[in-house]
């Protein structure tokens, strides 16, 4: 959709569900079947498919719909009719880290193969770096079209596919637009047979239209759990990172959150799981965050801290004892807090643990002076049964 | 000296008169830094914390020739404009706390400030601190006191936590820095580690990378060349492969951007691994006392 509204070429086609089967008689036959993930590889693992008529796609579909191709379960195929291909080409336009530049690479050895095509010969693949935030000319795509040996009546062709290519990479805030393979049919006319476009979720405010056509960015890689969609509803980056792990995290930021379940895990604990709470969380988040973790009936102790920075020691410790005062947990808790509005934070624990002192008995809440180091070896000696 | 902010340092808050912003001012007041001014545009006129806002930055620092630090705490959707008018009206150094601003904007800001010769720190950065001087961001001061080492690190609790073990075993900073969890930054490990090696009041170097991105592995390359010791500590080691862990820069891409390879990377260009954040502060004191 996002290909033909930006004029380059792809096969007619419809997509099929379990409970669209009807779409197949749009289609002229032969045809190709692809199941309709978010991976690459699908041709090398039998999840491309073809039939030469109506029967035999309704045999092909039953079978790939439901099935799990890596994490991803297959919910929708592809059917698009069957071209004959003389020639395949390599297209793509992304953002290379490392020289901070968007990147055009353009190889006449396309296929399913491009990935051994540049390691065993990177010649092959051309590059074209441009500088942030400019456009492409015209001339420069019928350069790369030209330079790419595209030649006769494919070498406009292609320099328009080039072109469009890159503007609809710029326009639409793309990390990545590939067509991989650029197919040439008999009567010398290209059409993208495959393609992918990653987009910049941080970017989608100012492209509504997106929006409109149903195109959203996608940012989990992996199936999800079911605490892990809990969580994902409620907003919170989430991740179980062990099954059988009995220490939940409850930490600040998604890098002391990562740095947690590495010291756990160096003090002999098996952490849960992965959590982040974002820049200054609101009450509300910080509350089905801890829900999340009590929830977990593998979860034996919580371990908790907060540095606080823009998150403020107050806010948190606010959402902490109003959790406990309205949940009453059972499992106890090791915490500190340290940082911005500590001083706030404890009082708003002390005066809790003064009026509910059954309620927080087992709830420790450290300070700066007690290292990160210590906490988390008491939470694993807790977890452990250890006293 | 310490790099980048010092005493004298005079800085601008553009977006002041947001919540978070307005807050963050008063401690950055209280804690010595010099604010000169701030900006919102329309809301030229009014006094944050006693501190004077304009509407542009140009007619700040008309007001103000003097500031050379903005600290930039708009939302994301203004992030690229504020950065270009701070280049534009010749500030130096732009500490940009405001997350998730699309990449592609973030790849133009930064070429335009390498073009200046200006120093663009984050997006997603908590900002950078020279303990005892001068503080631009939302560091908590409690985390910091001064002393000869420079740190720096993608995340915002570890580099608090990296500090105040460092605290806890009697050292102390010269200047921290958050580089900031977005995935195009301003300013990369090499570009800090770079300072340090010519700043005369440090003496060593922490530098904390996590899995995700491409960042630790360039700096691997430079590390070589730098005489301070360095000292490293990639974290996510233990974590799952495959999952997004939040930070969009946290997306483990290829063999590049794992914990091993990271790791291996530094090891191999002559950084000191810190296995665990609790390690840093006694391999620091070893390679002071090796160095000296």
């Amino acid at each position: 959709m996002l290909f033909k509204r930006n004029k380059i070429p792809v096969p007619d086609g419809v997509v099929v569900d379990k409970d669209s089967f009807s779409e197949l008689d749009k289609v002229v036959y032969p045809v190709v079947i692809k199941a309709q993930v978010f991976l690459g590889g699908r041709g090398k693992s039998g999840f491309i498919q073809f039939a030469n008529n109506r029967s035999e796609a309704v045999e092909k579909v039953n079978e790939l719909i439901g099935k799990k191709y890596g994490p991803y379960l297959i919910e929708k195929v592809l059917i698009e009719r069957k071209i004959d291909i003389q020639e395949e080409f390599y297209i793509a336009a992304l953002i290379d880290r490392i020289e901070h530049k968007p990147l055009l690479m353009v190889s006449n050895e396309g296929g399913i193969d491009i990935e051994e095509v540049a390691r065993k010969s990177p010649e092959k693949i051309k590059k074209y770096y441009f500088n942030p935030g400019e456009k492409i000319f015209e001339y420069q795509a019928k350069i790369i079209s030209g330079e790419v040996k595209f030649q006769g009546e494919l070498f406009s062709e292609l320099a328009n596919v080039i072109f469009n290519l890159y503007n609809l990479f710029i326009n639409f805030d793309c990390k990545l637009v590939e067509i991989n393979p650029l197919g040439i049919t008999k009567d010398r006319k290209v059409v993208a047979l495959d393609a992918k476009v990653d987009l910049d979720e941080d970017a989608m405010f100012r492209h509504p239209e997106l929006k409109e056509m149903g195109i959203v960015a996608r940012n989990e890689i992996g199936e999800l759990t079911e605490r892990e969609k809990r969580a994902k509803a409620a907003g919170i980056p989430y991740a179980d990172v062990d099954p059988e792990g009995d220490i939940g995290v409850f930490p600040g930021g998604a890098g002391f959150g990562i740095a947690a379940l590495d010291l756990i895990t160096h003090y002999g604990g098996r952490p849960a799981n992965f959590m982040d709470s974002g820049g200054a969380p609101t009450q509300e988040k910080l509350k089905s965050m801890l829900g999340l973790l009590m929830d977990n009936p593998k979860v034996k102790v919580i371990f908790g801290a907060r540095f606080g920075g823009i998150s403020r020691c107050d806010d948190w410790a606010r959402a902490v004892v109003q959790y406990v005062i309205e949940n009453k947990p059972q499992k106890p808790m090791i915490m500190r807090m340290a940082g911005n509005m500590e001083e706030e934070g404890r009082k708003i624990f002390e005066k809790a643990k003064n009026e509910h002192p059954e309620l927080f008995k087992n709830i420790k809440v450290y300070a700066y002076d007690t290292p990160i180091e210590d906490v988390i070896q008491e939470t694993v000696r807790v977890a452990k049964g250890i006293q | 000296m310490a790099i980048l902010i010092d005493q004298n340092t005079k800085v601008i808050i553009q977006g002041i008169t947001g919540a978070n912003a307005a807050l963050h001012t008063k401690f950055m007041l209280e804690y010595g830094t010099k604010i000169v001014g701030g900006v919102t545009p329309g809301k030229g006129g009014l006094k944050v914390e006693g501190v004077p806002v304009y509407d542009t930055v140009e007619q700040c620092l008309k007001e103000h020739p003097d500031a050379t630090v903005s600290s930039v705490w708009v939302p994301a959707r203004f992030a690229k404009e504020a950065i270009l008018e701070a280049i534009d009206a010749g500030i130096k150094t732009v500490v940009v706390i405001t997350e998730k601003i699309p990449i592609h904007d973030m790849l133009y800001v930064r070429a335009k400030a390498k073009e200046r010769g200006v120093v663009v720190i984050g997006g997603n950065t908590p900002g950078l601190i020279s303990p005892g001087k001068c503080l631009v961001g939302m560091l908590p001061r409690i985390a910091f006191q001064s002393g000869r080492i420079g740190t720096v690190a993608r995340s915002g609790a570890v580099t608090y936590y990296i500090a105040n073990s460092l605290n806890l075993a009697g050292l102390g900073e010269s200047t921290s820095v958050g580089l900031g969890g977005d995935p195009i930054l301003g300013s990369n490990f090499e570009d800090i580690l770079k300072l340090f090696e010519q700043d005369p009041e440090t003496d060593a170097v922490v530098m904390a990378g996590e899995i995700g991105g491409v960042y630790e592995e360039i700096a691997a390359a430079y590390i070589k060349q730098i005489k301070k010791p360095v000292i490293a500590y990639i974290a996510g080691k233990s974590a799952p492969q495959g999952k997004r862990l939040g930070h969009a820069g946290a997306i483990i891409e290829g063999n590049m951007g794992t914990a091993q390879s990271k790791i291996e990377a530094l090891k191999n260009n002559g950084a000191i691994i810190a296995q665990t954040l609790g390690e840093i502060p006694r391999l620091v004191k070893r390679a002071i006392e090796g160095n000296s």
